[in-house]
């Protein structure tokens, strides 16, 4: 029963704390793409716009929930929330400060892949249901991708798992040491570009495509459901920079105590801002280039990091 | 029922018969290849490149936003919302204002008008500034006299000039846009035969003022100079050298346009309100002006033209060659001109010159021609003068100059023309190109109407006045002041050949000029001039589809075959059930009152305004204005055509409605005085009920 109560606090903090990382994710991106056009982006609510996101948010709630005539109306109604829930259970197993994550278990480096990687049926979902060729292709698009890129992710983070020798996320951590960003760089660039792609952003964003699938998926959410997907897309941002800033670049390792915390807070900042740097930097690549992209170069090199990596395990 | 089954392409292109071009296939191939080598050094170049797009991102981040910040402003919206559209005030409710300044400060009225573009504009364009617009106000509620004496004021005989004027008002007219111009040099007319069936009973103007003022000549300009300065209470006293008084109006204008009677009647109105006019003498000769200027305090010289230009070609010293001016004088003064069963020959294309062509039929000519160097598309008499001509019987013979007078003994015979290729050359001056190519005709009499001339020796003869070589006198254009102090000049003295109306405009001019040296003041300091703005000329609008009750009154002409023998009038006057309805077509331009034209509803792509109104004379009011804002697009266009400026477009509205009767504004509404609070339409919701108990 504890572990219900538990549980339940923990995934009340992790929705939370999703919905906080979006809001202040949109407005981060807001200012940072502002920027990057030479403009300033939102300015008029709230001091530097902070407030914008907020009130964007309450248009969305009071705007009319539409469902399609032709939609399969239940399917259309969950397909948010299955897209939305793995992105927030996969906030459980990161260590967010030593010896604390709050869902502490031995397998947690293969939920954290595995878990998220669900969202790709609430996306077919989402995009079959809508009944719209647009959604539907966009669909197809996205689970096409996310699934290619499911592999060189993996391969990544499998080369710490080697060098931990546990796939316990808070053994990573202990067993962390500064050269294994040295050792582990091809994996992490890996890692991080699969994230990008993994949460269908620019400029993989070819499953969101507006010049050319209107919005993909969720071309005809409007709304809160909208904005849950949204929020997924933000929410996963965050995890993935929050995770990459853990297990690979050592996170609170950095400082003992209050400041370890700070610094793995500014790594993730970090992490999330280059995201968004990427997005406003390349144009959307070509959905064959994306794919032979994956196979040809991103799993490759996994594998070649992989391969060095186990060959100086031993040697340690 | 069979159905025809739908042609394929390919039968439709047998049909047609031409093969359907295939556009040939430019391939496009761009391949990353052709930028980067292959190989791991294209690998690397490629990574590169993407590192170079980052930093080129990053510098921009870091570098000044080059938009400004946004201005935090906010428009502070009417507490109490209304619908897009206001009306400022409607027929029936509000008059319009009638420009009834004294002379002295009418410039400054007008100019004033003009600065806040309130200046209607017919009253803009008129030379004189006469309000047309208060004319047919008046005139629509059936105030004819009063339309009269508002016209008066500055258009000195409205019965005159509402027969001859080349009214200037009406190619201006608003209503041109929409379908055709107020007739409201005919509207004059109408108002004087009202005034003069039911003259009220005339006072002369007290005089208040010790000076007084001798006028040279009872023209219309002498005579609006008089007026005005009688009315400032100066003695004024006309001297005119023929037996009857009128200047040009009487010796130029033929009497099948101006009846004499109307001349005379309305000088003689003039007279009873204290002018002292003394026909018969001539100044010059049985005076000499320099007794006027010691005897008077003020001279204004408003002599006009009296000789006929002519031109120093061959034979023009024939027996037979005749001016304009001697010859309609002639036709004016004993209806005879010596040319009965003669052909004449009329050279000019100017209005004076169609008035010698149809005298010339009307006292026996056997033939009349008109020749002029302008093509018949660009003769500078008016279209509708010369129109009439032509259907009295006059031949014109545009685009041919005069080359030489054919003569026998001394006798006129012929006349041989010239054709002219272009009258004006690239730079818009006067250099006529002829073709040689001759055409002689044959004739008994030939008028030169090409210009006159002003012939002022006799008068000046003896002063201190100099005359220029040409015979004209000096005369300061703005202010009309001449060399000696106390002498002034207007009318075609000063302005040259011109319009009655704008030696009309130079009297008044003249009479402010005269005022201001007897009060002592200086003729320029704070002296305001008339605006002379232009107003955009709308070509004619289509009239199909146009409903009579808006087209305009027909001026009924008497049959071309009979006027063209004698001098009865040409134009026959319209009713006035006639002329309330066409006062009723005047929009009322810029009067910021709504006269229920509907020209916003017909406008309006949205079919959001209906507009009606009742018609009768003395009643007229708009009854209903609605705009039904559900259907309202915010275009703008209606108060952007609104000829009365009526209708404003506002940026404060709101478009919450808690109930659906409130989405139609009515006349109220479109009238309410933004003030107080109708946020959620509660008010006027209990007003209904406090209506419907």
């Amino acid at each position: 029963m504890s572990g219900f109560v538990g549980g339940l606090i923990w995934g009340l903090a992790a929705g939370t704390l999703i919905a906080i990382a979006a809001l202040f994710g949109v407005w981060w991106e807001r200012k940072v793409a502002g920027r990057i056009q030479m403009r300033i982006g939102p300015q008029t609510t709230g001091p530097a716009g902070i407030l914008q996101t907020i009130a964007d948010t309450l248009k969305l709630i009071l705007k009319e929930d539409i469902t399609p005539d032709q939609a399969d109306v239940r399917v259309f109604r969950l397909a948010p929330l299955v897209v939305f829930v793995p992105v927030a259970m996969s906030f459980s197993v990161i260590p967010f400060a030593a010896g604390f994550a709050p869902l502490d278990t031995s397998v947690g480096m293969l939920f954290f892949l595995a878990v998220p990687a669900l969202s790709v049926i609430g996306i077919l979902l989402g995009g079959w249901s809508s009944r719209n060729t647009y959604a539907t292709i966009g669909a197809i698009r996205a689970a096409a991708q996310m699934i290619s890129y499911e592999l060189p992710r993996a391969l990544a983070v499998l080369s710490l798992v080697v060098l931990a020798g546990s796939i316990r996320p808070l053994d990573v951590m202990a067993a962390w040491s500064p050269w294994w960003i040295i050792a582990t760089a091809p994996g992490f660039i890996v890692y991080f570009i699969a994230s990008i792609a993994e949460v269908n952003r620019g400029p993989f964003d070819i499953p969101e495509a507006e010049s050319e699938l209107v919005a993909g998926y969720f071309a005809d959410y409007s709304g809160i459901r909208w904005s849950i997907f949204m929020m997924a897309e933000y929410g996963g941002m965050v995890a993935a920079s929050l995770f990459g800033a853990a297990v690979f670049l050592g996170g609170w390792n950095w400082l003992p105590g209050i400041g370890g915390i700070l610094v793995f807070v500014a790594l993730t900042l970090a992490l999330v801002t280059a995201m968004v740097w990427v997005k406003w930097t390349y144009p959307r690549l070509r959905a064959d280039q994306l794919m032979s992209f994956a196979w040809k170069i991103m799993t490759p090199a996994a594998i070649v990091q992989l391969v060095v990596v186990a060959v100086i395990a031993p040697w340690l | 029922m069979a159905v025809k089954p739908t042609p394929s392409a390919t039968d439709r292109r047998e049909q047609v018969g031409a093969p359907i071009a295939t556009p040939t296939q430019v391939p496009i191939s761009v391949s990353v290849a052709d930028e980067f080598p292959q190989g791991i050094a294209g690998f690397a170049a490629k990574a590169m490149s993407l590192v170079t797009g980052l930093g080129i991102t990053a510098r921009r981040a870091i570098a000044a936003p080059k938009t400004l910040s946004y201005p935090r402003e906010k428009y502070p919206i009417s507490p109490r919302w209304r619908g897009p559209l206001v009306l400022r005030g409607v027929l029936g409710r509000e008059g319009i204002d009638l420009i009834d300044a004294p002379s002295v400060d009418y410039n400054a009225t007008i100019d004033t008008l003009h600065r806040e573009q309130s200046l209607a504009p017919c009253v803009g364009n008129c030379p004189a500034n006469v309000d047309a617009r208060g004319q047919n106000y008046l005139m629509a509620d059936g105030h004819h006299i009063a339309a009269y004496e508002l016209v008066r004021d500055r258009n000195i005989l409205p019965g005159v000039l509402g027969r001859i004027c080349h009214h200037p008002c009406e190619s201006v007219c608003r209503r041109l846009q929409y379908d055709e111009a107020v007739a409201i040099r005919p509207l004059h007319r109408m108002a004087y035969e009202a005034y003069q069936s039911d003259r009220p009973a005339i006072e002369s103007f007290p005089l208040t003022q010790q000076a007084n003022i001798a006028i040279i000549g009872s023209g219309p300009s002498g005579l609006a100079a008089a007026w005005d300065l009688m009315k400032l209470g100066y003695s004024v006293t006309a001297y005119e050298k023929d037996k009857t008084p009128g200047g040009a109006l009487l010796t130029g204008v033929p009497a099948y346009r101006l009846p004499r009677e109307v001349l005379a009647s309305e000088i003689a109105n003039i007279v009873e309100y204290g002018l002292d006019l003394r026909c018969g003498i001539e100044i010059g000769k049985d005076v000499p002006i320099d007794h006027l200027i010691g005897e008077y305090d003020a001279v204004l010289i408003a002599a006009g033209l009296q000789i006929s230009r002519g031109l120093p070609i061959p034979g023009a010293n024939a027996k037979g060659v005749r001016g304009a001016l001697e010859f309609l004088s002639d036709v004016n003064r004993r209806q005879d001109a010596d040319v009965k069963g003669k052909r004449v020959m009329v050279i000019g294309g100017g209005n004076v010159a169609v008035d010698v062509a149809r005298c010339a039929l009307r006292v026996g000519a056997s033939e009349v021609r008109l020749a002029c160097l302008e093509a018949s598309n660009e003769m500078p008499c008016h279209p509708w003068e010369i129109e009439e001509g032509l259907d009295e019987g006059v031949i014109a013979m545009c685009g041919n100059g005069p080359e030489m007078v054919l003569e026998q003994d001394g006798l006129v015979v012929g006349m041989r023309l010239r054709e002219c290729l272009s009258v004006f050359d690239a730079s818009g001056r006067f250099n006529p190109v002829f073709a040689d190519l001759f055409t002689d005709v044959d004739c008994d009499v030939v008028v030169f109407a090409i210009g006159q001339a002003p012939d002022l020796r006799d008068l000046v003869a003896g002063s201190d006045l100099v005359l220029t070589e040409q015979g004209l006198l000096p005369v300061d254009g703005s202010v009309l002041s001449t060399q000696q102090p106390g002498v002034f000049a207007c009318g075609e003295v000063v302005t040259g050949p011109g319009s009655a109306i704008g030696s009309i405009a130079s009297g008044h001019e003249a009479a402010i000029s005269i005022h201001r040296f007897l009060a002592g003041q200086s003729l320029l300091a704070d002296r305001v001039f008339r605006p002379v703005p232009t107003f955009p000329k709308y070509g004619q609008a289509t009239l199909d589809g146009v409903e009579s009750a808006r087209r305009r009154v027909e001026m009924p002409l008497s049959a071309a075959g009979e006027r063209s023998r004698d001098f009865r009038q040409v134009e026959l006057g319209m009713t006035r059930l006639e002329s309330l309805n066409e006062s009723a077509r005047c929009l009322r331009c810029q009067s910021q009152v709504c006269v229920g034209c509907t020209f916003c509803a017909r406008t309006c792509p949205d079919f959001a305004i209906t507009v009606e109104r009742i018609d009768d004379p003395g009643h007229r009011m708009v009854t209903r204005y609605d705009l039904d804002l559900s259907k309202c697009c915010y275009c703008g266009l209606c108060a952007e055509q609104c000829p009365t400026d009526a209708l404003v477009h506002t940026g404060q509205y709101e478009l919450a409605f808690r109930s659906r009767e409130l989405t139609i504004s009515d006349i109220a509404e479109m009238r309410r005085d933004p003030g107080g609070t109708r946020a959620t339409g509660c008010d006027a919701l209990r007003a209904q009920e406090r209506v419907e108990p």
